[in-house]
């Protein structure tokens, strides 16, 4: 079976490698930290081959190739385990394994000499091995479970410095706020099961469905299964996870915000975006979170200090992008941007990783003033992220930020269009604040010293953790240079199976005037980001410094957080618990005291018959029994 | 009414008036020996006697089932529990005479009870008679019709291993 | 030995024996013995009608199945109150167990 389709071999591979590796790190290896890592990186690496293999392999494939194994066979319902190869999966598949190979290859430096080293590699294996089977799973069920997989993975790796008490309860946020969004998924996954009857992803984008739902119930069922993208991919309502989810290593963060946990919930957006099109309010409902999550969450990062923070910011504006371009209707824009993103993003992350695995800092501020410039590479590699990340001509962000706002420009309603372009102002702006301030420090303290502690050993990690950099800020530069080709490979796919058209078109006929304004618009964020922070002499204070009230409720996050602290508060811990303690007391405690008293006092006053002589008692009834029977009988 | 090759000839009457030998020999010392572990012993051997005339009965399944569980089972769990508690060497009191007088009169008393019943009563055996023997089909009934019987004991015995355990668990107040 | 009749006196035999125990026997062990006794001969009881008279063969088969469950989760507990018993009274005489009376 295996050795006839090498397709299905290679699959196999990808997925089941990480799993083993996982296991074995679990159950074997956790003592000799070498061997852990390199069986980690190993699989992974082999991933790699398998889906890049699978990649070239697939790519002339018009039609989705699916392998189904039956695993649970209920009346009519069968819900099959196995492997779903259509392009789109397959460049989620690379992306993922490219991302998470090299993070696990710069956490080689970044995490030398942890103490928890081996089970760290273990869960990188276990979230690779979540993510991949997600990303090739033919039915909703099992993209379901291991999209719990996945949660579970990021909750054990942002908890993973668990003695400190941020990080086990950032840890313990994102899997709870995700798991409210994973309700909601759920429950829209049961309302399509037992109205459609089938969860074949492929099935369920057909154009079937609208025939067999009336829509009223596909608008339903859509925007209750898109509650668990806003919950995966930190959108509006519960976006409050992802900014405390960088309580986790460096590195853990870097791929958790490009191509994993978040990319899921988009992922699963384009995923099933047929079938999200069959209802025009769930796309507006898409849309409008999409929108409110951009302009949110980039109002927050600028006012943030902390260089994590700055990107889970940028995060999540950016995953609002890609939803309001899906919600637009832009298939293509949002899955290539997820694309771009995932590079960039990781590039950003992996560099300020260096700088705080230098600094042993997390405000950009004060690295600055110890001289965060002198580290060359890391900081050219972060300046190429962040001018992606801002949508400056040659890099990748341009590219795929262009065709969002193309996407947003064909919707009827420019409101959209308006707030994507104001989203870029403040992209360009927050980015290019903290670029200027790493830049261009106010005043440097001496910190010469910092050069001779570069030893031997020290430099070999650093080179652990430069070569992902330049490998990711290299692809970021060209990549945007294939939207072309990129368009081709997933339109030729998509067009075909789901007879759609889409973007071909629209593309064109944007029109020059929206790339102008798109690119006039990032240098006025930029602009002002080098008045405030860059040209000497600045006062490194942001306008936001002067409407305090603004500027704390950026940095309060809108007061989500406590409102949903107060809402928890209010409606669990006064509303639910209360009742249920009473309940708990009042009636199950109080109902088998009860019965205890009943049937202690009943034995009490029973007790008075007790004549402690047992023998006798069973003597006379015998006898009166006897000698009933025996008149009977007579 | 052809009970197999066990009923036919003089060895199998016999081996019959032995099997019945047994157990009430097994049950006189069950009960009026004054020994304890004797008393189990003899218990034991009533249990195999018993067992025997399952056998007798035409059921092999059901002889090996007592000696498996009432014989093997039961009967060491008792003596178990004498040797946990050990009875044995406690001060045995006299018997008292009367009360042994009025005890076995109380047997013999049902005893003519049940002979009276025996014999006043016609048997008459069901007008359509399924003689099926086979394990097969008391496996099958007690997973269709007697299931919630099954069932039911089941969790009897649970609860009686669970009660067991908790009651006589070492509570630290004596010894 | 191939009459019903026999098989019912064997049994009642059985049972007089083992109600004589009950009521002489002071030692709880041996009232337990006794007690199996008597549920020795209602198993015979029903293994005879099954075999001479019962419809169906197998039916009297289960129940003597039954019974022997029961008898287990009788020892079971029995046996485990007359340990907690002999630790608290250095004792398994039925008439030392006046106590219980609470």
């Amino acid at each position: 079976m295996f050795t006839k389709d090498p397709i299905l071999l290679a699959c196999t591979v990808t997925v089941v490698l990480p799993f083993l590796s996982f296991l074995t790190i679990i159950c074997y290896t956790r003592k000799w930290e070498r061997v852990s890592c390199s069986i980690s990186i190993g699989a992974i690496l082999t991933s790699l081959l398998c889906a890049v293999y699978l990649f070239v392999a697939t790519r002339h494939f018009t039609e989705p190739l699916q392998y189904r194994l039956p695993w649970v066979i209920s009346g009519k319902t069968i819900i099959p385990f196995g492997f779903l190869v259509d392009h789109l999966s397959m460049l989620m598949l690379v992306i993922v394994a490219v991302i998470a190979s090299l993070v696990q290859i710069y956490s080689l430096g970044y995490m030398a000499g942890d103490p928890g080293f081996s089970r760290y590699y273990a869960c990188q294996s276990l979230f690779a091995w979540a993510m991949m089977t997600m990303t090739v799973a033919p039915s909703m069920i099992q993209f379901y479970i291991f999209w719990e997989l996945v949660g579970l993975a990021s909750y054990l790796l942002i908890g993973f410095y668990y003695e400190k008490w941020s990080a086990s309860q950032a840890g313990k946020k994102a899997f709870v706020v995700t798991r409210i969004g994973d309700v909601g998924m759920f429950i829209g996954l049961v309302i399509l099961l037992l109205y459609y009857g089938n969860l074949s992803i492929v099935d369920v984008n057909s154009a079937a469905v609208a025939k067999q739902i009336p829509v009223p119930l596909i608008t339903i069922s859509a925007i209750l299964i898109f509650c668990g993208v806003i919950g995966k991919s930190a959108q509006f309502p519960l976006l409050t996870w992802l900014p405390d989810a960088m309580e986790g290593p460096t590195p853990v963060s870097a791929l958790l915000h490009s191509a994993t946990m978040v990319a899921a919930g988009v992922y699963m957006f384009a995923r099933l975006f047929p079938f999200f099109a069959g209802s025009e309010q769930a796309l507006q409902f898409a849309l409008l979170i999409g929108t409110i999550t951009m302009v949110l969450s980039s109002t927050m990062a600028m006012v943030a200090r902390d260089i994590k923070q700055v990107w889970a910011y940028s995060t999540v504006s950016q995953l609002g992008y890609m939803v309001m371009a899906l919600g637009a209707g832009g298939y293509f824009a949002g899955m290539f941007h997820l694309t771009t993103h995932a590079g960039f993003k990781a590039l950003l992350f992996l560099c300020s990783g260096v700088f705080i695995h230098h600094y042993h800092t997390n405000d950009f501020f004060v690295m600055s003033r110890q001289g965060a410039r002198n580290l060359k590479v890391p900081m050219v590699c972060m300046t190429i992220g962040a001018l992606a990340l801002s949508g400056v001509f040659p890099f990748s962000g341009f590219f795929s930020k262009e065709s969002i706002m193309v996407a947003l420009a064909h919707h009827p309603n420019k409101i959209w269009l308006a707030a994507g372009l104001f989203g870029e102002v403040l992209t360009a702006y927050y980015t290019f604040r903290l670029i200027f301030v790493m830049l261009f420090p106010k005043e440097i303290e001496d910190h010469g010293h910092h050069e001779e502690e570069h030893h031997e050993g020290e430099s070999i990690l650093y080179w652990l953790m430069g070569w992902p950099l330049i490998i990711l800020a290299s692809v970021t530069c060209v990549l945007g240079f294939f939207e072309k080709q990129f368009e081709h490979y997933l339109f030729a796919d998509f067009i075909l199976a789901h007879g759609m058209e889409h973007g071909a078109e629209a593309a064109q006929a944007g029109g020059h005037w929206l790339t102008i304004t798109a690119i006039v618009l990032v240098l006025i964020g930029v602009a002002v980001a080098w008045l405030e922070y860059g040209r000497k002499g600045a006062s490194q204070e942001g306008f936001l410094s002067r409407m305090p009230a603004i500027e704390k409720l950026f940095a309060n996050r809108w007061y989500m957080d406590h409102f949903y602290r107060w809402a928890l508060d209010m409606i669990i811990y006064s509303g639910f618990t209360n009742i249920f303690t009473r309940n708990d007391r009042r009636v199950i405690d109080g109902g088998i005291d009860g019965l205890c008293r009943g049937t202690e006092g009943s034995g009490r006053i029973a007790s008075f018959l007790q004549s402690n002589m047992v023998q006798y008692n069973i003597f006379v009834m015998v006898a009166i029994l006897g000698f009933v029977a025996l008149s009977f009988l007579g | 009414m052809n009970g197999g090759v066990l009923s036919q000839g003089l060895l199998p009457q016999l081996a019959f008036i032995v099997v019945v030998g047994i157990t009430f020999c097994g049950a006189i010392i069950a009960v009026f020996h004054r020994n304890i572990l004797y008393n189990v012993l003899g218990l034991a051997l009533a249990l195999c006697g018993v067992a025997g005339l399952y056998v007798f009965l035409g059921s092999l399944f059901i002889g090996l089932m007592q000696l498996l569980i009432y014989v093997g089972a039961i009967c060491i769990a008792m003596v178990f529990a004498i040797m946990l508690s050990r009875p044995v060497h406690l001060p045995k009191p006299k018997r008292k005479v009367s009360k042994m007088a009025t005890s076995i009169f109380a047997g013999l008393l049902i005893l003519g009870v049940n002979v009276g019943v025996i014999y006043k009563t016609a048997w008459q055996p069901a007008s359509e008679r399924k003689l099926d023997w086979s394990v097969k089909t008391i496996g099958d009934f007690l997973l269709t019709r007697y299931v919630l019987v099954f069932e039911v004991i089941s969790l009897v015995l649970l609860v009686a291993m669970l009660g067991a355990i908790i009651i006589s668990r070492y509570n630290g107040r004596t010894s | 030995m191939n009459n019903l009749t026999l098989y019912l006196l064997i049994s009642a035999v059985l049972f007089s024996f083992g109600l004589v125990g009950v009521m002489m026997r002071r030692s709880l062990i041996a009232i337990l013995v006794s007690i199996e006794l008597m549920l020795n001969a209602a198993s015979l009881n029903f293994m005879a009608f099954n075999k001479f008279l019962s419809p169906d063969t197998s039916i009297g088969q289960i129940y003597t199945l039954f019974i022997m469950g029961i008898a287990a989760a009788e020892a079971a507990i029995a046996l485990s109150i007359f340990l907690a018993l002999f630790r608290q009274l250095r004792s398994i005489n039925i008439e030392r167990a006046r106590e219980l009376r609470g």
